[in-house]
C-alpha cells in the first residue's frame, strides 16, 4: 500500500464516523457548533498520529497477550501529556481545546487504530493512517455540526447564517438532534454509495 | 508461570516509564499552570473592579474556609467592593463563576471562569448576554425567575442558569455576613490600636 | 397474488374494519374538538390544523413517492397524525410550527421506520415532543393563554373561578401570589402550588403561607373551575382544551368499535385513584373532586383515548393493554406530583410506547395444548 493511498482513505473510503461508526461519543457530545468540531478534530488528530507512531516503534517488545492494557497506558499517557503541556506553555490553545482533551481518552478511534493498523504495520504508514483517519474524523465531525449549528442557532462558525427572525430549532443542539442528524447523513452517504 | 510473570513484568515496566515520564512533566508544567491561573485571576479581578488593589481575606467557617478580596481604589484607598469566586455543580460539571459586588452587596459583574456545560445550551453561560443580566442586581434578586427571581433561565439550560446564581447567592451570604461581623467589631479595634 | 388464494379454515369472519375506515373515524371523532376550539379561540385554530394536515399528508406522499412504495395518503392516517399534532399546540402558534411538526412526525417518526405499522411511538407524539424541545418558548409558559378564550378575562386567566377573589384579598400580601393567579394552565398552579420553596416565599409568616395555599390549592377543584375545564374554558392547546368535546368523539369511537374501553378506562382510573391518594397539599386536605381536577385538565383526555389507543403502539393482548393503560397513569401521575413538568401525558404514552413489544411478550397467552418448556 502507498503511503498517498493511506493517508487518503480515512477522508471518505473508510471514514472513521461514517463507515467504520467508531468514537461515536465526541461525535455526539462536541458537533455542535463547527468550532468545537475542528477544535475536537484536531486535538484528536495530534494524538491520533503521536499514538500510532508510538505503537508502532512498541510493537515488537510488546507480547500480544497484553497489548490492549500497554495501548491504554500508552495512550492514556500521551493524552495528559499533551494537556499538562498545553496548559503549560500554550494556555490560549488550551482554553479552546482543553475542554475536548480528556474525551480523547475515550475516543475509540485511537484504540481502534493502534489494535486494527499500527501494531501491523511500520511507522510511516501508521504516521500517515494516523493523519488520514484524524482529518476524515475531523471531516465528519464539521459535517455535522454544519447542520446541527446551523438549524440550532442559525449561525456556522459564529457567523450569522440564518436571517435575525430565524427561531432556532434547539433540539439540533441536544442529543437527539445529534442522533437523527447522524443517522440522517449515514443513511444519505449509504444511499449515494448504493447509486454508484 | 513464569511465562505469566514475564507479562506481568512487561506490563509493569510500561507503567513505571509512563510514570516516570508523567511525573516528570507534571513537575515542570505545576508551577507554570498554576502561575497562569494565578495571573488569569488577576486580570479577570482588575476587568471586574478596575484601578483598584486587592486583598485577600480568607476566612474559617467550620471543616471550610471562604476567600474574598476587598478591593480599595489605588490612589485613594476607597473600599470599592469584594470580588470572590462561587461554585455549584451545574448539568454536567462544576461551573465556577468570580463575581464581584460594590461595598452594598450589588453585583457588578460576573465571569464565568470555569464550566463544562452542554456546549450550546449551558456553555452559554460564558456569554456576555448571560452575564450581563446579573449587573446591578441585589443579593435577594439572584434568583431564577421560575423560583421568583429577576435572572431569566437560558433556554434549555434552567439547572446550569440555576447553578451560576444559587452558587453567586450563597456566597454572597457568606461574605456580607463576614464583611458585616468585620464591620462590627471595627470600633473597638480603633480604640486599641 | 398471493392474498388472492389464501387457504383457511372456516369460520370466515369478515367486516368492514379496514385502515381507512378506522383512520377516517377517528377523524370524525375528533371533529368536535376542533368545533370546540374554533367557537373559543376563532378561525386561527382551523388554519392552524388545516396547515398541520396538509403538511403531514404531503411529507407522506412525498416521501412514499421517493421510497418507490405506494402513496397511501387516502387511507386517512397522516390525516390523523397532522390533525391530532395540531391539537398538542398553542391556538396562537406561528404558521409554521404545525408544519415543523407534522414533517418531523411522518418523516422521523413514522417513514423512517417503514410506514405505517413500523412505528414503533405514536408519530404525533413524537412530533409534540420534538416541538417541545426545539421551541420550548412556543410550547410552553404563556403561549397558552396568548389568545384567550373569550370568556375568560384577564383576572382569571386560567379558568380557575374563585382565585381571583382570593387575589383580591391577596392583594398587598404578595406580589408572587398575583404572577400564581395568571399563569397559564391549571396544572401550573397545581405544581406551583405543591413547591415548598414557593410556598414558603409569599409571605413571611409559615401559618400564613399554608393558609393562601391551601385556600387557592382548593379552588383548583371547585365546582365553577370543574365545570369550566369540562366546558373548556381555560387556557391550553387546541384540542385538549374541551373534555365535553372530547368525550363526544371517545363515545363515538367507542360505540363504533373502534377503540377498545380497556386502555382509556386503566389509564383514567389509575390517574383517579393515585392523584386521590398523593394529589393533595399541607392545607388541603383531600378531596374526593380533586381527582376530577386532575382528569379534566391537561392532555389526559385527548391521550387516553385518542393516543394511547392507536393499534400499532399499544400491546395486542387484553392484558397486556391493562398493563400498557396503569403504567401510562402511574408516569402522569408521577411527572405532574414530582417532576419537572406540569403535564406529563405525552411522554407517559411515548414511554409505554416503547415498552410495548416488551409487555406483548410478556402476556402472550400460551398456545392451548403446547407443553410448558
Amino acid at each position: 500500500m502507498s503511503f498517498m493511498k493511506e493517508l487518503t482513505k480515512g477522508l471518505i473510503k473508510e471514514n472513521p464516523t461514517f463507515v467504520i461508526v467508531l468514537g461515536m461519543c465526541p461525535t455526539l457530545a462536541t458537533s455542535t457548533s463547527v468550532n468545537n468540531a475542528i477544535g475536537m478534530g484536531m486535538a484528536a488528530t495530534f494524538v491520533l498520529v503521536c499514538s500510532n507512531i508510538m505503537i508502532s516503534l512498541i510493537k515488537n517488545v510488546t507480547p500480544d497477550k497484553i497489548r490492549i492494557p500497554v495501548y491504554v497506558v500508552v495512550i492514556a499517557a500521551f493524552v495528559s501529556i499533551v494537556d499538562m503541556m498545553m496548559a503549560a506553555y500554550v494556555p490560549d490553545l488550551h482554553k479552546s481545546l482543553g475542554l475536548f482533551i480528556p474525551l480523547i481518552v475515550v475516543n475509540c478511534i485511537i484504540l481502534g487504530r493502534a489494535e486494527a493498523y499500527a501494531n501491523k504495520n511500520n511507522v510511516l504508514n501508521s504516521l500517515a493512517d494516523g493523519i488520514g483517519m484524524g482529518a476524515g474524523f475531523t471531516l465528519a465531525l464539521t459535517v455535522v455540526a454544519t447542520f446541527r449549528e446551523i438549524l440550532g442557532n442559525g449561525t456556522w462558525a459564529g457567523l450569522r447564517i440564518m436571517p435575525q427572525t430565524y427561531d432556532p430549532m434547539l433540539m439540533a443542539l441536544l442529543a437527539p438532534g445529534a442522533f437523527i442528524t447522524l443517522g440522517t447523513l449515514m443513511a444519505t452517504i449509504n444511499l449515494l454509495k448504493e447509486k454508484k | 508461570m513464569k511465562f505469566y510473570l514475564k507479562l506481568g513484568l512487561i506490563l509493569l515496566a510500561f507503567c513505571i516509564v509512563a510514570t516516570a515520564l508523567l511525573a516528570y512533566v507534571n513537575s515542570i508544567t505545576k508551577p507554570k499552570i498554576a502561575a497562569i491561573k494565578i495571573k488569569e485571576a488577576e486580570l479577570a479581578r482588575e476587568e471586574l473592579i478596575p484601578n483598584s488593589a486587592f486583598e485577600e481575606v480568607t476566612v474559617k467557617t467550620g471543616k471550610d474556609s471562604i476567600v474574598y478580596y476587598v478591593a480599595r481604589d489605588k490612589a485613594t484607598k476607597e473600599l470599592k467592593g469584594y470580588t470572590f469566586t462561587a461554585a455549584k455543580i451545574g448539568y454536567s460539571s462544576n461551573v465556577k463563576t468570580m463575581a464581584a459586588m460594590d461595598k452594598d452587596f450589588r453585583i457588578l459583574g460576573i465571569k464565568v471562569v470555569e464550566q463544562a456545560e452542554t456546549p450550546g445550551l449551558g456553555a452559554n453561560c460564558t456569554d456576555s448576554t448571560f452575564t450581563k443580566k446579573f449587573r446591578g442586581l441585589t443579593p435577594d434578586q439572584l434568583m431564577v425567575d421560575k423560583d421568583g427571581g429577576k435572572i431569566q433561565s437560558m433556554t434549555g439550560a434552567t439547572i446550569t442558569t440555576r447553578a451560576v446564581t444559587n452558587s453567586l447567592r450563597e456566597q454572597i451570604a457568606l461574605v456580607k455576613k463576614d464583611v458585616e461581623a468585620k464591620l462590627a467589631a471595627l470600633p473597638a479595634q480603633e480604640v486599641t490600636p | 397474488m398471493k392474498d388472492k388464494y389464501t387457504v383457511s379454515p372456516a369460520p370466515h369472519l369478515h367486516d368492514r374494519t379496514s385502515i381507512p375506515n378506522v383512520m377516517w373515524n377517528v377523524v370524525i371523532a375528533l371533529l368536535p374538538a376542533l368545533a370546540f376550539a374554533v367557537y373559543y379561540w376563532g378561525w386561527r385554530s382551523l388554519w392552524l390544523t388545516l396547515i398541520g394536515v396538509v403538511a403531514a399528508v404531503a411529507t407522506e406522499a412525498l416521501i412514499q413517492y421517493l421510497r418507490k412504495v405506494p402513496v397511501t395518503v387516502y387511507d386517512g392516517s397522516a390525516v390523523l397524525t397532522g390533525m391530532l399534532l395540531t391539537y398538542n399546540i398553542s391556538a396562537d402558534s406561528p404558521w409554521w410550527l404545525p408544519i415543523m411538526g407534522s414533517v418531523f412526525a411522518i418523516a422521523i417518526g413514522k417513514q423512517a421506520f417503514g410506514g405505517l405499522g413500523n412505528n414503533p411511538v405514536n408519530p404525533a407524539l413524537l412530533g409534540r415532543a420534538f416541538l417541545l424541545a426545539s421551541w420550548p418558548s412556543l410550547m410552553t409558559g404563556n403561549c397558552w393563554i396568548r389568545t384567550l378564550p373569550h370568556k375568560l378575562s384577564e383576572s382569571s386567566i386560567n379558568g380557575i373561578s374563585n382565585l381571583s377573589l382570593i387575589h383580591a384579598n391577596l392583594q398587598g400580601v404578595s406580589a408572587k401570589a398575583y404572577d400564581l393567579v395568571t399563569s397559564a394552565t391549571p396544572l401550573k398552579v397545581a405544581q406551583t402550588l405543591r413547591d415548598s420553596s414557593f410556598v414558603n416565599t409569599i409571605t413571611t409568616d409559615p401559618a400564613t403561607n399554608l393558609d393562601i395555599s391551601g385556600k387557592m390549592f382548593k379552588s383548583l377543584f371547585d365546582m365553577g373551575t370543574l365545570r369550566s375545564l369540562f366546558w373548556g374554558n381555560v387556557g391550553g392547546c387546541i384540542g385538549e382544551v374541551s373534555v365535553f368535546a372530547l368525550l363526544l368523539g371517545a363515545i363515538y369511537l367507542l360505540w363504533k368499535n373502534i377503540i377498545e374501553w380497556r386502555i382509556p378506562l386503566f389509564y383514567i382510573g389509575t390517574v383517579f385513584v393515585l392523584t386521590f391518594l398523593f394529589g393533595g397539599i399541607e392545607g388541603a386536605g383531600p378531596s374526593i373532586l380533586l381527582p376530577f381536577f386532575h382528569i379534566f385538565s391537561g392532555g389526559l383526555m385527548l391521550g387516553a383515548f385518542f393516543m394511547a389507543t392507536d393499534y400499532t403502539t399499544s400491546p395486542l393482548t387484553k392484558n397486556g393493554r391493562i398493563v400498557f393503560a396503569i403504567g401510562c397513569g402511574v408516569l402522569t401521575v408521577v411527572i405532574r406530583l414530582v417532576g419537572g413538568y406540569p403535564e406529563g401525558v405525552s411522554y407517559s404514552i411515548l414511554f409505554m410506547n416503547v415498552m410495548t413489544p416488551l409487555i406483548d411478550k410478556l402476556t402472550m397467552p400460551k398456545a392451548f395444548g403446547r407443553v410448558k418448556k
